[in-house]
């Protein structure tokens, strides 16, 4: 019997070698070492795309379709609809982030055992082990989301579900995932499995249903509501855990829509329901969720906001790693870029891009309208890296939601702007992008000394639910009475609102 | 600047007041009614369709546009009841598809045809393949063009031309579709008779399916 052909892939710059049969999927292959698939790997979008630097990578027609004919001959594919027929040299363009843990400390009441607090996030894991008694974090451990092959977002990821016999799948994918992560926090803890007493899972409306195996068709349409947006309680027999069978796994209640138990839990961290001013968190992501409201009321919302806040959909966008830049001032009438890794440039990421935007905006080479002032296509940042007139608008896009989703929450609460005290920003992005930058492209409309980085609040919020207050069993029944949902899609005024909250501020915001 | 350039220039820079002031300053001098469609509204909107298509014009500046021309079409509809100039170009069914409430696209879309002279009828969001069906019954339509923004309610586009073909009516009417998941292999694969990238495309595509 003639052997199986092996091929060799070379990937760069990492230098890693891998070796597989003739045939595999480039896909599975690269989805290890870290690339996405933002469209779930049908071709639909550029998100995956490799430079084969050497070797034969066969062009199928959504190739053509997806890239020019300039790409293609200078070697670029999409990884997704590539399979093995030669042995690769494969230049990626995508980067692993360092995932946020949260690090915050939090007021509990101590007890005996321990705990595991899990954010669920689209794109990535997070899980802490806790030592109850002390309130210690023991260990973290983080990883993609391995369900993230099937889609990058949410709604590539319910399309994949809603096909026959994937919903299980997926299910069981995440559910092994985060039992792998709990076996490392174990390990390296040197801690037994059955001193854990309770897991609390965190995570958005379609990753809690995908968890917890619940249909997610009627997230597909409109009017986008969950089948069971519940508390889901399981034992470590239910999801084949080898962990106590007395231990408590709940996955946290959502609030509606595609808004979930990490905005419940972010409301929780930021202690945004016992304040009698008011404030508000935004997370900023593919979908950018917004909570305002203080401890009568709380309104939330989810925006489609797109892509670009990540890096994605902007011609030479990438993910906050070496070789990204991350940030863009003015010094002395001409731009310095500040590149992550201290490499030479190769891309842009989300908050690199606000910045770059907003000295374009100061330096007057971009007009309020979001057009390039001379008419230019693109504005070279730090070579070979440039913004095009295309990324503007992706920025102005997802801006726009977030301003008018924020607008339409304060109408609905009967305030303005000024009445808004405290505005947490949520999630890595929140981190690290410049308030200043987001103030300047209209993104904050609040002076800087009112906005506050708030790092990843589902995991802090994940944690406090592992010490609920007495008589809470984790569906913060009260809690969740006072926060309502406002689906954006289904308001009247949004489109307006959409379009008004397109265009840049005039000036910039001067800070108090 | 003549007066037909002015009013050319007063919509692609969305100034509805002054398109409405200059086109009645037009039929005041006597400028034939039928005669401003093919010599400002239509040579605006496509430079409009061109700007949009390099980047030039983003969404607020193609809709501020849009709705200048109508102070212009508002005003000259009234007098062209009868002329043969005034027959649109043909009736278009226009609407996002069940389970998709993304409008902004459709809307731009359905400006640019209107002001290119078709006949609009806007079904709005979230329509049902019964709805479309009835909709082209009605007003004897000639064209639907139909948009989704999610991959999840594009199928919804299938049902929609499947219940065309039930209803009998797919022999009198031309499917164009459109918006962000959607490329003209999906048209080709569901059955439909073109794909616009753009609204621009959108418009060009409406003429020659019409014209074919």
């Amino acid at each position: 019997m003639p052997q199986e052909r092996t091929y060799r892939i070379l990937i760069r710059p990492t230098g890693t070698e891998l070796h597989a049969p003739a045939g595999t999927a480039l896909r599975d292959l690269l989805f290890e070492q870290g690339v996405e698939f933002p469209c779930g790997g049908q071709g639909r979008c550029r998100g995956c795309r490799v430079r084969v630097e050497e070797g034969t990578a066969p062009v199928n027609d959504a190739q053509r379709e997806r890239l020019t004919e300039e790409e293609l001959k200078n070697g670029w594919r999409l990884a997704c609809q590539c399979s093995l027929v030669d042995d690769l040299v494969v230049e990626l363009r995508q980067w692993d982030a360092a995932i946020l843990a949260d690090e915050s400390p939090f007021a509990f009441e101590p007890r005996p055992g321990l705990g595991v607090a899990v954010d669920v996030g689209t794109t990535t894991l997070v899980a802490q082990l806790l030592d109850l008694a002390t309130g210690r974090v023991m260990a973290v451990r983080t990883a993609l989301n391995a369900q993230a092959r099937h889609g990058a977002d949410v709604m590539s990821r319910v399309e994949y579900a809603c096909s026959e016999g994937k919903l299980l799948a997926l299910t069981q994918l995440i559910r092994s995932q985060v039992a792998a992560l709990i076996d490392q926090l174990l390990f390296s803890s040197k801690a037994k499995g059955d001193e854990i007493r309770d897991v609390a899972l965190v995570g958005n409306t379609v990753m809690h249903h995908l968890f917890c195996g619940l249909d997610v068709e009627p997230l597909s349409h409109y009017p986008f509501e969950p089948r069971d947006a519940g508390l889901q309680k399981f034992s470590a027999i239910d999801l084949g855990w080898n962990l106590s069978p007395r231990a408590t796994i709940r996955f946290l209640p959502c609030l509606g829509g595609f808004v979930g138990s990490d905005v419940l839990a972010g409301v929780l961290a930021t202690r945004l329901s016992e304040s009698e001013e008011l404030g508000a968190l935004v997370d900023l992501g593919t979908n950018g969720e917004i909570v305002v409201g203080n401890s009568a009321r709380l309104l939330c919302a989810s925006t489609a906001a797109g892509p670009a806040f990540e890096g994605a959909r902007i011609s030479m966008g990438m993910r906050a790693a070496t070789g990204a830049i991350s940030q863009v001032t003015i010094e002395n009438q001409r731009l310095a870029c500040h590149v992550l890794g201290n490499t030479a440039p190769q891309g842009l990421c989300g908050s690199g891009l606000v910045d770059a935007v907003a000295a374009g905006l100061d330096l007057e080479v971009i007009e309020t309208s979001g057009r390039f002032a001379d008419a230019r296509k693109e504005w070279p940042l730090a070579p070979p890296v440039f913004l095009t007139q295309g990324d503007i608008r992706e920025l102005q896009l997802a801006k726009g939601a977030l301003a008018a989703g924020f607008r339409i929450l304060l109408a609905r609460l009967g305030a303005s702007l000024d009445d808004v005290k405290k505005l947490y920003l949520a999630g890595a992005f929140g981190n690290y992008i410049s308030r200043s930058s987001a103030q300047r492209i209209g993104l904050i409309a609040l002076p800087i000394d009112q906005v506050s980085p708030a790092g990843n609040t589902a995991l802090l919020g994940a944690k406090l639910a592992l010490f609920p207050p007495a008589g809470e069993d984790g569906s913060y029944a009260r809690l969740r009475q006072k926060i309502e949902h406002v689906p954006l899609n289904a308001d009247p005024q949004f489109q307006e609102m959409y379009v008004e909250g397109l265009a840049f501020p005039q000036h910039a915001h001067v800070p108090i | 600047m003549g007066l037909f350039e002015e009013m050319q220039q007063a919509i692609i820079d969305g100034k509805a007041p002054v398109v409405k002031e200059l086109t009645e300053k037009a039929l005041s001098q006597g400028v034939k009614p039928g005669d401003i469609f093919p010599q400002v509204i239509i040579p605006a909107m496509n430079e409009v369709g061109r700007r949009m298509r390099d980047c030039e014009f983003f969404i607020p500046e193609v809709l501020i546009a849009a709705r200048a021309s109508r102070a212009a079409t508002d005003i000259l509809r009234p007098l062209l009841v009868g002329d043969d100039v005034a027959r649109p170009a043909g009736t278009v069914v226009c609407c996002t598809i069940k389970g998709d409430l993304h409008d902004i696209g459709k809307n731009i879309v359905a400006m640019m045809l209107e002001s290119s002279g078709f006949r609009i009828v806007d079904l709005g969001v979230d329509a049902s393949p019964e709805k479309i069906v009835a909709a082209v019954r009605e007003h004897r339509a000639n064209l639907i063009a139909m948009s989704a923004l999610l991959t999840t309610t594009m199928v919804n586009m299938k049902a929609a031309i499947e219940a065309l073909d039930a209803a009998g009516l797919r022999g009198q009417v031309r499917v164009m579709v459109g918006g962000a998941p959607v490329t003209e292999s999906w048209a080709r694969l569901i059955g439909a008779d073109g794909y616009g990238k753009d609204a621009p495309a959108a418009v060009e595509l409406a003429r020659s399916l019409i014209a074919a």
